[in-house]
């Protein structure tokens, strides 16, 4: 009988630690009792927002190496060294496409993409959209197909259409390599505000800043925390971009609305969640209205890595919400202050260039 | 005719190279700088505006005739560098560069964008590293810097 209890006894020690969860990370914690979130992050990754139709969440190891590889590689090719003894590039262009508009950008030395891609529970992700879970952002409502068009001021017409439907001007989340150039978009490069807002050094572009913030997949992905009891502060580096986020408080009133929205927190368990709205017509987040409402999730995973995860709702852009996460792991490096409109020498530049483009169509078309 | 299409073989790996790189510029240098205005500077590097959005490389060249010209390059953001190693004194006053580009649309300015920045041996002079931000402060050795602008 002794035996039999003994046993019985064993048998469901066993039983419990077989069901004893992995032992829960206990972050370092601020007077307040809260998870200490500060420090400096890179959010550079290699895992795209959507992945391709079709291809799972998670990566294989080895798929992830073979493609972090490549990454390297077009890396390294970019710092080879060159003919010393070289001429100068080709007239007519050296047909560079996007940005670089058939004059060539800068080479890779300056770039710091990330070469890594995202890890998220273990698991290596081929994109940071989780919901849905085909990893592609949900159909858009009709009528927001067109919303994200460039805003232009071709003619009065165009300038009425503007007004009228309160088409976007160009906002922070476009990446510059979609700007057409000065042939197929007329009215582009029509004045300082026509131009997007990286290039006016408004904002950072790819949505660094966020929210939702993301990976701009290029150069400075870097975001600092300072953390109060009060006030959440998260700069980020491109282009020295500021939210003061407000714990336990409520929104503004509907009518005061702000560049980066206004963000509220409050701490659930030991996730810091934060909850923007207001946002003005000047940004729009992949061609959202001012109405998006976007809510952060913040949790430090490990001593060394910030999980960061973004769900966003818009019903007049979505049909339905739709989530994303990926991991901040702690930057190598410090952060440094972007001073942008310090050194924008070129928007002149591009402004100039346009006008001296236009004078040379002008004498092309008067001389026929 | 050989030395014709080496340059032409060369000229088409680097253009691949760029290409390949999905955002080469930050902003609309297609607006800013001259398809038509190629230009090849070689010269003494003279300053350096650590700015943001865009370094600028100040290269004084000699003319043919003896006169110089100082002209303005357009880089990318130095904060990369700075993470890497590199400071103001990386590559001192004197270094021999050279840079291939385009000058800007606007021919009374001395601008041009800097495609590439190379030594007088043709090694690039502002080298990534293949981590994010990982110092590799080799290649930004200021002595390093200063044998080559010798």
């Amino acid at each position: 009988m002794r035996s039999r209890f003994l046993l019985l006894l064993m048998f469901l020690a066993f039983a419990a630690a077989a069901q004893t969860p992995a032992k829960k990370y206990n972050p370092a914690r601020l007077p307040d009792g809260h998870p200490d979130l500060q420090g400096t992050y890179d959010a550079a990754t290699l895992t795209p927002l959507e992945r391709g139709s079709g291809t799972p969440l998670v990566m294989t190891k080895e798929e992830a190496a073979k493609q972090e590889a490549l990454a390297v590689s077009a890396k390294q090719q970019g710092d080879k060294a060159i003919d010393g003894n070289r001429s100068a590039p080709p007239k007519g262009g050296d047909g560079s496409p996007g940005p670089a508009g058939n004059v060539g950008g800068y080479n890779t030395g300056w770039l710091d993409p990330g070469s890594t891609f995202t890890v998220v529970n273990g698991e290596i992700r081929a994109s940071i959209i989780v919901d849905p879970p085909d990893g592609r952002t949900p159909p858009l409502v009709s009528g927001a197909a067109h919303r994200g068009d460039s805003y232009r001021l071709t003619s009065i017409v165009g300038l009425l259409q503007a007004f009228v439907t309160a088409r976007p001007r160009p906002t922070s989340d476009v990446t510059e390599s979609s700007d057409p150039g000065l042939e197929k978009t007329p009215g582009a490069y029509d004045d300082p505000e026509a131009r997007p807002l990286g290039e006016r050094c408004l904002l950072g572009f790819g949505s660094t800043s966020g929210p939702p913030m993301l990976p701009n997949y290029f150069y400075n992905n870097l975001h600092q925390i300072v953390q109060t009891p009060q006030r959440v502060m998260i700069l980020t580096e491109m282009v020295h971009d500021v939210r003061v986020v407000r714990m336990n408080a409520q929104h503004l009133p509907k009518n005061i609305r702000l560049w980066l929205g206004d963000s509220v927190g409050h701490w659930k368990g030991d996730t810091l969640v934060v909850d923007t709205t207001n946002f003005t017509d000047k940004t729009a987040f992949h061609g959202s209205t001012p109405d998006l409402h976007v809510i952060e999730r913040f949790t430090r995973v490990d001593d060394h890595t910030l999980l960061y995860r973004f769900t966003i709702d818009d019903p007049q852009t979505w049909t339905k919400p739709w989530t994303g996460e990926y991991s901040w792991p702690e930057a190598k490096g410090h952060i440094y202050e972007y001073a942008c409109h310090e050194g924008n020498y070129a928007l002149k530049d591009i402004l100039k260039g346009a006008r001296l483009r236009e004078k040379e169509e002008a004498a092309k078309a008067g001389s026929k | 005719m050989q030395t014709r299409s080496w340059t032409c073989f060369l000229f088409a790996a680097v253009a691949m190279c760029v290409m390949s790189w999905p955002l080469a510029a930050h902003h609309a240098f297609g607006s800013e700088f001259d398809a038509n205005r190629p230009v090849i500077l070689k010269g003494k590097i003279v300053k350096i505006e650590w700015i943001n959005p865009h370094s600028w490389i100040h290269v004084e060249i000699v003319k043919p005739d003896g006169t110089k010209e100082i002209w303005m390059c357009e880089g990318g953001s130095p904060n990369t560098l700075l993470r890497r190693g590199a400071n103001k004194n990386t590559f001192p006053e004197g270094t021999e560069v050279i840079i291939d580009g385009y000058q800007a649309r606007d021919h009374t300015e001395l601008r041009a964008n800097a495609r590439n920045v190379t030594f007088p041996d043709g090694r690039k002079l502002f080298l990534g590293s293949t981590g994010t931000g990982a110092p590799n402060p080799e290649d930004f050795s200021t002595e390093k810097a200063r044998k080559e602008g010798k």
